[in-house]
């Protein structure tokens, strides 16, 4: 061998030496090493208990500014979102459409919460009149209370009324209900804090400096920070919520053994959203693929003669490696227009004559 | 006196001289520019992803592990790693013929077999060289962006694993074919672009006489899905184990490799004039 091919040789060895052992050091550190690596999510995550299920963010004024938006505003939805938007501002003072910049939402069923059903806390930030809301609040019966240095304006749930025992089945005894309380607090200027009281405390317990936060969740925030730079996502435990639910076995053994879930879109022009779900282990994984591609032939098959669901159907498409199954899809507005087009009309106003 | 020497020490020694020949030939300049086109196309979508033009493809926006996987998937496992067996495989010999110099290798005292193992290995060193640090550099360039560079390294490891041993699977079976055929090239290029892309997509066990049936239950990357009937294909493929994959391809290898040393000691290598 000569001088030349033993350099080269080196050469070579060392570039994919130091590209292995960087690679080995970022898999057991966990740095990203790069500039273009994903970010770490927004600020409103250090709110949110470390036990969060589930994580969800959306950039609402994005998202409301959105053409796709703008086109759903004339829908068929439009009176239903309208008479929600309306309700919530009744309640609170706070109009979405025009106050709220960004969502940060968390579900917490590790606590077991009331009934099982767990504690969720959402944070907006925007441009809030705090006098106004809490105001208001009053009027429909909250009260205010001093939490640390923050006030907390709670809300009890008004519990809906009794059954008549006549009507109720002796085999299918009624749920008990307990009140949950619905507190909403101003963590920050232009940050609120709107949940259930236990979540509510606890934001506030962190922006104080006590206790864990989502960013300590490393598990959480690994997925997180793999998401791309859609405006809308959510992470989250499946198997947790499988479990707090408490399916019937039957159901429950038929449902994949999925533990991660992650679902990003971009709302702009059109709809672009990818949903990735890691399995317990690889074979898992492939038989969901399995089933998914076999779902997807399925309706490429079927949509081939509507030319507005074959669009659809056409953008979606499967990957994943390993333990992980992703689904993505990438709907144009004219796809909607579309869809909207082939729905039924909804009845007019003004009753059958 | 010393008797020949040992079988493995004659292709040791072959694989010595036979290394920088074959990395500082012409034949080399078609391999630069193999890994280097990768490499090249890898700066240019870093350069775009810089600049923020990184296009939307099928869903959300193409990210860096997903770009990673699309090449390793349809530029190196379906192409270059065919492309550098047919043609470095096959030439281990026939170069050999066509510069009329076999006759100073088979009047050593060495096992005419040796020449073609020591051939054969310098071919493996200099393929793999060049392509696993190009594999390498592609991956620091493509997969931070939006993704990174830590969680993707399980799936670096096992894409540089797969490239090798598919580099030296078809080595060893265009060796063979080198060895034994006249026109080896021909049949190579038959067999790696038409037999097994061919065969891969008829249902039954056909299949299982190709290196790239095996070679794609190594692949980390998902087969990306271009058309209803590809959905359905892949949804009836039935890929065997990792360690069958491995095993089979290991089966692959030694066949070849001894085959094609039954060819060299047998064969009468008849130099044109």
């Amino acid at each position: 061998m000569t001088v030349r091919t033993r350099y080269f040789a080196i050469c070579s060895l060392l570039v994919v030496g130091v590209g292995l052992s960087t690679g080995l050091v970022a898999y057991y550190v966990g740095f990203p090493t790069s500039a273009f690596a994903g970010s770490s999510g927004p600020d409103e995550l250090r709110y949110l208990p470390a036990t969060s299920t589930v994580v969800a963010f959306a950039n609402v004024q994005e998202v409301m500014t959105s053409e796709l938006r703008q086109h759903f505003r004339e829908s068929v939805l439009q009176s239903a979102q309208e008479n929600g938007q309306r309700e919530f501002q009744e309640q609170t003072g706070i109009n979405i459409e025009t106050d709220i910049d960004r969502v940060v939402a968390g579900l917490d069923v590790s606590g077991g919460g009331t009934n099982g059903q767990g504690t969720g806390v959402v944070l907006a930030r925007g441009r809030f009149d705090e006098v106004r809301i809490e105001a208001l609040m009053r009027e429909h019966g909250a009260h205010v209370d001093a939490y640390k240095d923050k006030r907390i304006i709670t809300a009890e749930q008004k519990l809906p009324a009794a059954p008549d025992p006549a009507l109720v089945s002796p085999a299918i005894p009624p749920v008990p209900q307990t009140p949950q309380s619905f507190s909403l607090t101003f963590v920050e200027p232009g940050l609120v804090a709107l949940g259930t009281t236990a979540l509510v405390q606890h934001a506030v317990d962190l922006h104080s400096g006590g206790g864990e936060s989502a960013l300590t969740n490393e598990d959480l925030m690994e997925r997180v920070k793999a998401l791309g730079n859609g405006n809308v996502w959510a992470v989250g435990r499946f198997d947790v919520l499988r479990a707090r639910a408490k399916i019937p076995d039957a159901v429950a053994d038929r449902i994949p053994p999925i533990t991660w879930f992650a679902v990003s879109g971009r709302v702009d022009s059109g709809l672009q959203a990818a949903l990735s779900a890691e399995t317990r282990d690889e074979e898992s994984a492939k038989n969901l693929r399995d089933v998914v591609r076999g779902f997807l032939a399925l309706a490429k098959l079927q949509t081939s003669s509507k030319p507005e669901y074959q669009r659809f159907v056409d953008s979606l498409e499967l990957s994943g490696t390993g333990n992980k199954v992703a689904l993505s899809v990438d709907v144009p507005a004219q796809v909607f227009e579309a869809l909207r087009a082939a729905l039924p009309k909804p009845p007019a106003q003004g009753g059958i004559k | 006196m010393n008797g020949r020497p040992a079988f493995f020490a004659s292709a040791l020694r072959v694989f010595d001289f036979s290394l920088g020949q074959m990395l500082w030939s012409r034949r080399s300049v078609f391999l630069a520019l193999l890994v280097g086109a990768p490499v090249l196309l890898a700066v240019v979508v870093r350069i775009f992803a810089a600049a923020g033009w990184l296009p939307i493809v099928n869903g959300t926006q193409v990210g860096g592990p997903a770009l990673f996987g699309v090449l390793m998937w349809l530029l190196f496992v379906r192409f270059v790693v065919p492309v550098l067996g047919v043609f470095y495989g096959t030439s281990l010999m026939a170069d050999e013929v066509d510069d009329k110099t076999i006759t100073y290798l088979f009047t050593r005292p060495v096992p005419r077999a040796s020449v073609l193992l020591g051939k054969y290995l310098s071919y493996l060193a200099c393929v793999v060289l060049l392509l696993l640090p190009s594999i390498v550099i592609i991956y620091f360039l493509v997969v931070p962006i939006g993704g990174s560079i830590g969680q993707g390294f399980p799936q670096l490891a096992a894409d540089l694993g797969m490239v090798a041993v598919g580099v030296a699977a078809y080595g060893a079976v265009f060796a063979f074919v080198g060895a034994w055929l006249k026109r080896p090239l021909i049949v190579g290029l038959v067999f790696a672009f038409g037999w097994e892309q061919t065969v891969l997509l008829i249902p039954g066990y056909l299949k299982r006489l190709t290196v790239v049936y095996y070679l794609q239950a190594l692949v980390p990357h998902a087969m990306p899905q271009e058309s209803a009937l590809s959905l359905l294909m892949t949804a009836f493929q039935d890929l065997p184990p990792v360690w069958v994959s491995l095993l089979c391809l290991a089966g692959i290898v030694m066949l070849a490799l001894w085959l094609g040393g039954w060819a060299v000691e047998n064969r009468e290598y008849v130099l044109e004039q």
